[in-house]
């Protein structure tokens, strides 16, 4: 496999109240394409700022981001919102939707960020959206009128649109009940599916079970991989215990 | 407690609100307080500048041979005022005088101390030592005016310039005038016995009666009478003057400036009213659940509202004191700008009690206001307050959805924004359009006032180049043909002499007379409504006269002239800012219908580009021989006996042409048995003056002034639309922060995301500036109309790109103050 994304001596830290909290440390890592990878970590093991360095949102304080063979890590602000725009999609936890816009302008406002408008961008947008339950009528609604798993469905829908190179998200069934949060999943099980390259942070084995990749974070650094086949491609409860395993070893 | 620790935290939180809200009322106490304590403070200092004078009510100016002692009588039969005043002046208009090298001219009048005394009480204000003055040869004591505008000094020499010839005086000191301060007819000179005796070469006398009387003097009764006794034509051979008409003319500019002021206020206190609207509708909203928590704990909404209420007390109230403390600290220089303006020693305390009222209204008003607007919070029960109130709750009609999207999305989503906050947006186009029209009007003010010929347009009479007044005898027509001829003349009118007031039938007002043969041949004369005339019995009138009179095209107007009343119709309106606004334009032959004697005397010159003037002058002069008014002036020349004789009498014919008004003389001298012989027939000219010149030394300083004052208040009025429309952008970004998070997410980059703050302005910006433009209009008509008795005309380009900056300053401030949104980090966003 082809790395997407790979970091040489990357280091984040943040300064609290006078005193350097280093949160990452001299990380190498490689995110292969098609790859669904899992970040797992405690709280404050950095799985979060990794993610947010990864992808652009944030600037490392030390070492590399080649996306591809591009070096990102020196990219302006808004250098890096043109990278994220063509290359990466977000899912949040709080999942973050316009609340001033409807379902489908939601999507499209993330769409027009990219590409221009046409009839078959429209119909590509609505199409995905009732693939995931969102039908017409439910397009025309705002946020508010949404439930949690409804607007998960919009946000994933948003972050995949410009069909990035890699979907990241961060912790997307955090703030769902666990029958919502199994939808979610499932949608994200379908992506990738399809050959889209992931990056997740989550600290819910059962999320965790969805990728190919687990990463266990300590204290900033990557001091654990689990490899795993497809989803759905093996037996669950073998894989279960297998991660289940693996983390247990990590100390989780 | 509770409620005023809110207050404290709103506004630590929203410092740059609180800011401009303290500045803005600050500037409209200041404002406001100025204003009221100077708008009773500049009547009454003016009155007490006359009181200290002890100058008399009213003054009567006859020309000195045409005076007649019934003219007095009456005064005292008729009218039972009993101490007539007598004395003489030299009347010079457009007297030329040097100031440090530099040529300058006004109207002057020259009296001796005995005059002076039947005037007013002569009180001297920074003179020499009486050691000093004994020892000056050409004492003179001016009005405040050459101090004030000249920067004379009490020892300086002023030295006047008369028909090539200079008159060098000493200034003793000046003195506190009354009467004839201003350049109307003219500032008043005292001088010794023996110089006033040299001026009367100079300048025509003029016979003066000063009177003290309680009621209201009617000179158009008075003038009638007197021509009746008289059976001559009183009213074309006197001037008036009054104290209170003197007030009116003096202080009239001043009050213009103040009233304008008042209308700044206004405009910032609009300003003020729409930040508080706009801050406590979004402070609610922001606060929402803080809201609902504090009303499920017991606190009351009128509780609640107190604390907005008070933050408003504190910023407003704090403002309101400042500039009421401004306005009091700004009087020094309001006595400074007001002893420029009028020409007096203007030296007041500030009306402390009008200051403080300004204050209260201000800080009552804000505090009122504030409550109104936080009033709003009864209406929201806890609960609605928990779910954070039900205006973000969408359920209306998708505005510009981006399904529709042709262009740019950033202006797709710019526009979607506007429908968001539709009041916020309405209350920013009221700011607009009230700024903007404050904006627009300086603007057009200042435009005008920028162009040389502007004055020109509004003067609602010729200002030719030179102006020649021919001597009795000449042929007129002859004479303009010769100067046609000349390579540096572009054009010459004839037309009659404009000198004398003209008394309408009816009317309390006189006015300037002009006669033309053919309009189309003039440059400075246009009609707003009608025509200029074409028959004798035709007239165009000023607006001025128009307004105040409410005469109409079609209506009839009878002139008293020398030929008795005569009717004419009034054919056209003709926007006029000169001579007291009160003009008529008649024909040639309409002239002299209505004054059989006159006839066209005046040639007015025009010179092609380039021209030297006063190398044109000496050409003239070449030409046709000295003019009579300068020969008047003139010393015997060198020479044989004969040619010194000849000299002599050309002085004497020139002085009798010139400053009595004889028309041809002989003369035969005998030497001997030599006769020496001559006439006046060798005078063609028998004056000339440099219009163009002298119009462009008055006008200048008025243009200059306004032009200061305008570009202030554009200054002045682009902080305030800056402040507004800051705060209203940098609002936005802080409570749409999590929104402009998101967007970033998505790549959206800080430009896109300023550019679509800025966008959201556009449709409110441009449709608010045209607005304003149509205001701006309105506003300048009825100001011009009001001031001047004019009305200039608008120009399209100039309301386009006036427009078009107002735009554009409206975009780059929304742009640049929507910059925080660089600082919105989305890590901070999604971790927070």
């Amino acid at each position: 496999m082809i790395p997407v994304l790979r970091t040489e001596k990357l280091c984040k830290s943040f300064s609290n109240g006078g005193t350097q909290q280093h949160v990452i440390k001299n990380l190498d890592l490689e995110i292969m394409d098609g790859d669904f990878t899992v970040i797992m970590g405690a709280s404050g093991s950095g799985k979060s700022t990794l993610l947010y360095a990864l992808s652009g949102m944030d600037k490392p304080t030390l070492g590399k981001i080649y996306f591809g063979d591009k070096e990102i890590q020196g990219y302006s602000n808004d250098q890096l919102a043109v990278f994220r725009r063509g290359n990466c999609g977000f899912v949040f936890q709080s999942i973050y939707l316009l609340e001033n816009q409807t379902v489908l302008d939601n999507v499209l406002t993330g769409a027009f960020a990219v590409q221009k408008n046409s009839p078959e961008l429209i119909k590509r947008t609505k199409d995905t959206l009732a693939r995931l339950g969102l039908d017409e009528e439910m397009q025309k609604k705002y946020p508010n009128q949404l439930s949690g798993g409804e607007a998960q469905r919009v946000g994933i829908v948003r972050a995949i649109i410009n069909e990035p190179k890699i979907l990241f998200a961060d912790e997307p069934t955090g703030s769902l009940n666990s029958a919502t949060g199994k939808e979610v999943l499932d949608i994200f099980t379908q992506v990738h599916e399809n050959g889209q390259s992931i990056v997740m942070v989550t600290h819910d084995i059962k999320t965790a079970l969805r990728g190919t990749r687990v990463i266990y974070l300590r204290d900033g650094s990557v001091v654990g991989e689990h490899r795993m086949p497809k989803y759905g491609g093996d037996d669950l409860k073998e894989r279960r215990n297998e991660l289940t395993a693996f983390l247990d070893e990590m100390g989780w | 407690m509770k409620i005023f620790r809110l207050s404290l935290f709103n506004l630590k939180k929203n410092k740059r609100e609180a800011a401009a809200i303290l500045f803005l009322t600050l500037v409209s106490a200041f404002l406001l307080g100025t204003f009221l304590s100077s708008v009773t403070n500049i009547p009454k200092v003016f009155g007490k500048c006359f009181a200290e004078t002890g100058c008399r009510d009213y003054m009567i100016m006859v020309e000195a041979d045409k005076y007649r002692d019934v003219y007095s009588d009456i005064l005292t039969e008729d009218y039972s005022i009993s101490e007539v005043q007598r004395g003489k002046a030299l009347w010079a208009l457009e007297a030329q005088y040097d100031k440090n090298g530099e040529n300058r001219s006004t109207n002057m009048t020259f009296v001796t101390e005995s005059t002076e005394y039947a005037f007013e009480d002569f009180v001297k204000d920074e003179t020499l030592s009486d050691d000093e003055i004994a020892k000056l040869i050409h004492p003179i004591y001016l009005p405040e005016y050459f101090k004030i505008a000249d920067g004379f000094k009490a020892g300086d020499t002023f030295t006047l310039t008369a028909g090539g010839m200079d008159y060098p005086f000493e200034i003793a000191g000046f003195y506190k005038c009354g009467l004839l301060a201003e350049s109307g007819i003219g500032r008043k000179c005292v001088i010794s016995d023996y110089d006033y005796m040299l001026l009367t070469s100079v300048y025509p006398e003029y016979e003066l009666m000063i009177f003290d009387q309680s009621d209201s003097f009617d000179y158009s009764e008075y003038t009638d009478k007197c021509s009746k006794k008289s059976s001559e034509n009183f009213a074309k051979a006197c001037q008036y003057r009054n104290v209170e008409d003197a007030k009116t003319n003096e202080i009239y500019s001043i009050e213009m400036y103040l009233y304008i002021s008042v209308f700044f206020s206004a405009v910032t206190f609009a300003a003020v009213f729409f930040l508080i609207a706009h801050k406590i509708k979004k402070d609610i909203e922001d606060q929402m659940q803080q809201i609902g928590v504090l009303e499920a704990l017991g606190y009351t909404s009128k509780e609640i509202s107190l604390s907005y209420v008070c933050e408003y007390v504190l910023s407003g109230g704090v403002g309101a004191v400042l500039g009421g403390i401004c306005a009091v600290l700004f009087n020094p220089v309001m006595n400074s700008i007001c002893t420029s303006m009028i020409y007096r020693h203007y030296d007041v305390s500030p009306n402390y009690l009008r200051i403080i009222v300004a204050v209260l209204i201000v800080a009552v008003l804000v505090t009122a206001f504030a409550a109104f607007k936080a009033g709003r919070i009864r209406k929201i029960p806890p609960v609605t307050a928990f779910r954070k109130g039900i205006q973000t709750h969408h359920f209306g009609r998708n505005v510009f959805p981006l399904e529709g999207l042709k262009k740019s999305v950033n202006l797709r989503l710019a526009l979607k924004g506007i429908f968001t906050d539709l009041s916020g947006s309405i209350g920013t186009a009221i700011c607009i359009i009230l700024a903007g029209t404050a904006f627009m009007f300086a603007f057009f003010t200042y435009d005008f006032f920028s162009k040389d010929d502007a004055m020109l347009k509004v003067v609602g009479m010729e200002v030719p180049d030179e102006s020649v007044t021919l001597m009795n005898g000449v042929d007129t027509d002859k004479f303009r043909e010769e100067l046609l001829a000349l390579p540096e003349v572009r054009k010459v009118n004839l037309t009659c002499g404009y000198s004398s007031w003209m008394y309408v039938k009816g009317s309390d007002e006189p006015g300037t007379a002009f006669g033309y043969e053919d309009y189309s041949e003039t440059e400075n004369i246009f009609v707003k409504e009608g025509r200029l005339p074409e028959y004798e019995n035709e007239v165009a009138i000023s607006l001025g006269r128009a307004d105040r009179e409410n005469r109409h095209v079609g209506d009839s107007l009878i002139m008293l002239g020398d030929g008795g009343e005569k009717s004419y119709i009034i054919t056209g309106i003709v926007p006029a800012m000169s001579n007291s606004r009160m003009n008529m334009y008649f024909t040639t032959d309409g002239f002299i219908r209505m004054n059989p004697n006159a006839r066209p005397d005046m040639a007015e010159i025009y010179l092609k580009e380039g021209t030297d003037r006063k190398a044109f002058e000496k050409k003239l002069t070449a030409l046709y021989g000295a003019n009579a008014k300068d020969t008047a002036f003139g010393s015997s020349a060198d020479g044989t006996l004969e040619e010194r004789i000849r000299a002599v009498a050309d002085e004497k014919m020139a002085v009798l042409i010139s400053r009595y008004g004889i028309t041809d003389v002989d003369y035969a001298i005998k030497i001997g048995d030599t006769v020496i012989k001559g006439n006046s027939s060798k005078f063609v000219i028998k004056e000339m003056s440099p219009m163009a010149e002298m119009f462009a030394d008055e006008m200048g300083t008025v243009g200059e002034v306004a032009k200061t004052f305008c570009g202030a208040a554009m200054i002045f009025v682009g902080v305030i639309v800056a402040v507004i429309l800051s705060i209203i952008s940098a609002g936005t970004v802080k409570r749409q922060r999590k929104e402009l998070g998101i967007m970033k997410s998505m790549g959206y980059t800080s430009k896109d995301l300023m550019m679509q703050i800025a966008m959201r302005i556009l449709p409110t910006a441009v449709l608010s500036s045209v607005i304003a433009v149509f205001c701006a209009i309105f506003v300048q008509r009825a100001f011009w109309l009001a001031m001047f008795g004019i009305q200039i005309a608008e120009s399209l380009p100039l309301m386009i790109i006036s427009a078009a900056v107002l735009v554009v300053f409206c975009l780059m401030v929304s742009y640049i103050s929507a910059r925080r949104i660089k600082k919105i980090s989305v890590t901070e966003l999604v971790t927070e």
